[in-house]
């Protein structure tokens, strides 16, 4: 599996896909929809698939001695790697925010989301729609992927505005909670949110192995 | 020995059809998979590599089925598809960095000796070499893990007579190494220059699998060149 991720980091992957995990650093802008943050991370690898393909990096990587499905492996667990450096990022960036930046006015009157385990939460689980919707979708056929991508921006847009709206909701304001208020309910929710990453990610490559073991390339 | 047995491969697509295809290909000789575009040849070679799923029909390696050996049988050969890039901007050095990992086999004295052969360079990339050297960069690749079987397809198409030329020379070098060569083409005198042995593949269906010896000896007539039985065969004559 080592010399797969080699392959993936060093001849796969667009520089892109690195440079933009740095986007994981939006958590810290006021202001601004930080999930978008997470949007952007995506993105970066969805021009890793492309330079992928331009490439024959798939047909090349099912000639090697592994199996087919350790292409597909191959290809999640560079996801999923990238996403952790950028949720890594927004763990740091939301720690600060919480702790050293709890009362810094900037933040306070912050009209859109707060960084809190909830956004960290948030993110895993558009990061798991993108596993699920384009990367999935990708292994529907190996190549296409305009549609699987387009598919993602709406589902992706659709989960920020819903946490962006949420905490607007009699009721759920705990939902933009700062500091370490409403803590207890905070890391339930992180803990979901990365609970549904982990599912749709595993549903996604399941999937994506039965797939690519289908087509023909 | 037969180092790959193809038996009663099938495979429909909704204009074509590769039907019952059966051949073998032996250890210590180059064999020619022959056919004009669009014979078969490529898909064919796909169901080799399982790059494709063939509707019927059974592939060996070394007296084991592809499937479910695929993993220990692609560790022992080697292919190269002539006109392909691979990560067409990356170094040689870097893709070769890479792709030892794959295999325990890997033999750096031997990727050195080849490198100096085929007078590759480190440092370009894919999209720098000529289709010749793209050819022996693939090549390069395959013997540096002393693959026991070269399946190359169409290694000649592209190539000017000199690059050509060499490239059938090294095959006989290999052979001589015992290795076993499998190579389509649809330049006929690749085939004259130096097979042991010819698949003929028309329309489809394998039309001839045997020695070039008993080929020319049972299927060309009397003064006929190679290229003039295949041109009649292609024709639908089959009587020489």
């Amino acid at each position: 599996m080592r010399n797969i991720m080699l392959k993936e980091i060093k001849l796969s992957a667009s520089p892109l896909a690195f440079l933009f995990i740095a986007f994981g650093l939006m958590f810290f802008i006021p202001g601004y929809p930080i999930l978008c943050g997470a949007f952007f991370v995506t993105l970066g690898i969805f021009q890793s698939f492309q330079t992928a393909r331009e490439a024959n990096d798939i047909v090349f990587s099912a000639l090697l001695p592994i199996a087919k499905n350790d292409v597909v492996k191959g290809k999640f667990l560079f996801v999923c790697f990238i996403e952790a450096c950028a949720f890594l990022l927004m763990t740091v960036s939301t720690v600060i925010r919480m702790t050293a930046l709890a009362d810094a006015a900037v933040y306070r009157s912050n009209a859109l989301m707060n960084a809190n385990p909830f956004a960290l939460g948030m993110a895993m689980f558009i990061f798991g729609l993108f596993n699920l919707v384009f990367v999935g979708g990708f292994f529907k056929t190996a190549y296409k992927q305009g549609r699987p991508f387009v598919a993602y921006i709406i589902v992706g847009f659709l989960a920020v505005a819903a946490a962006e709206a949420l905490h607007h909701i009699p009721g759920l304001g705990a939902l933009n909670a700062f500091g370490t208020d409403h803590l207890g309910l905070q890391l339930v929710l992180l803990a979901a949110g990365m609970l549904a990453f982990v599912l749709l990610t595993l549903l996604s490559y399941n999937k994506a192995c039965k797939d690519f073991d289908r087509i023909d390339l | 020995m037969s180092v790959i047995e193809v038996r009663h491969l099938v495979k429909k697509y909704p204009s074509f059809e590769l039907s019952d295809a059966s051949f073998s290909v032996e250890a210590g000789r180059i064999t020619g998979f022959i056919g004009r575009n669009g014979a078969g040849k490529t898909t064919t070679i796909k169901s080799m590599f399982n790059l494709i799923h063939p509707d019927g029909g059974e592939i060996d390696y070394f007296g084991k089925s592809l499937i479910g050996n695929e993993k220990e049988i692609k560790k022992r050969i080697g292919y190269s598809t002539g006109t392909v890039n691979w990560y067409p901007r990356k170094k040689i050095r870097d893709i070769v960095s890479i792709v030892r990992g794959f295999y325990d086999s890997w033999d750096d004295a031997a990727y050195r000796k080849y490198l100096e052969l085929f007078n590759l360079d480190e440092q370009k990339a894919p999209i720098e070499l000529s289709e010749g050297m793209k050819v022996k960069f693939n090549l390069l690749l395959a013997l540096s893990h002393r693959a026991e079987v070269l399946i190359l397809d169409e290694p000649t198409s592209g190539l000017d007579p000199f690059s050509r030329s060499e490239l059938l020379d090294i095959f006989t070098g290999l052979k001589n190494d015992g290795v076993a060569v499998f190579f389509s083409t649809h330049i006929i005198s690749d085939i004259e220059k130096c097979a042991d042995d010819i698949v003929y593949i028309s329309g489809g269906k394998i039309a001839a699998a045997m020695p070039l010896e008993q080929f020319v000896r049972e299927l060309s007539a009397e003064g006929e060149s190679l290229e003039d039985t295949m041109l009649r065969m292609e024709r639908g004559d089959h009587n020489a």
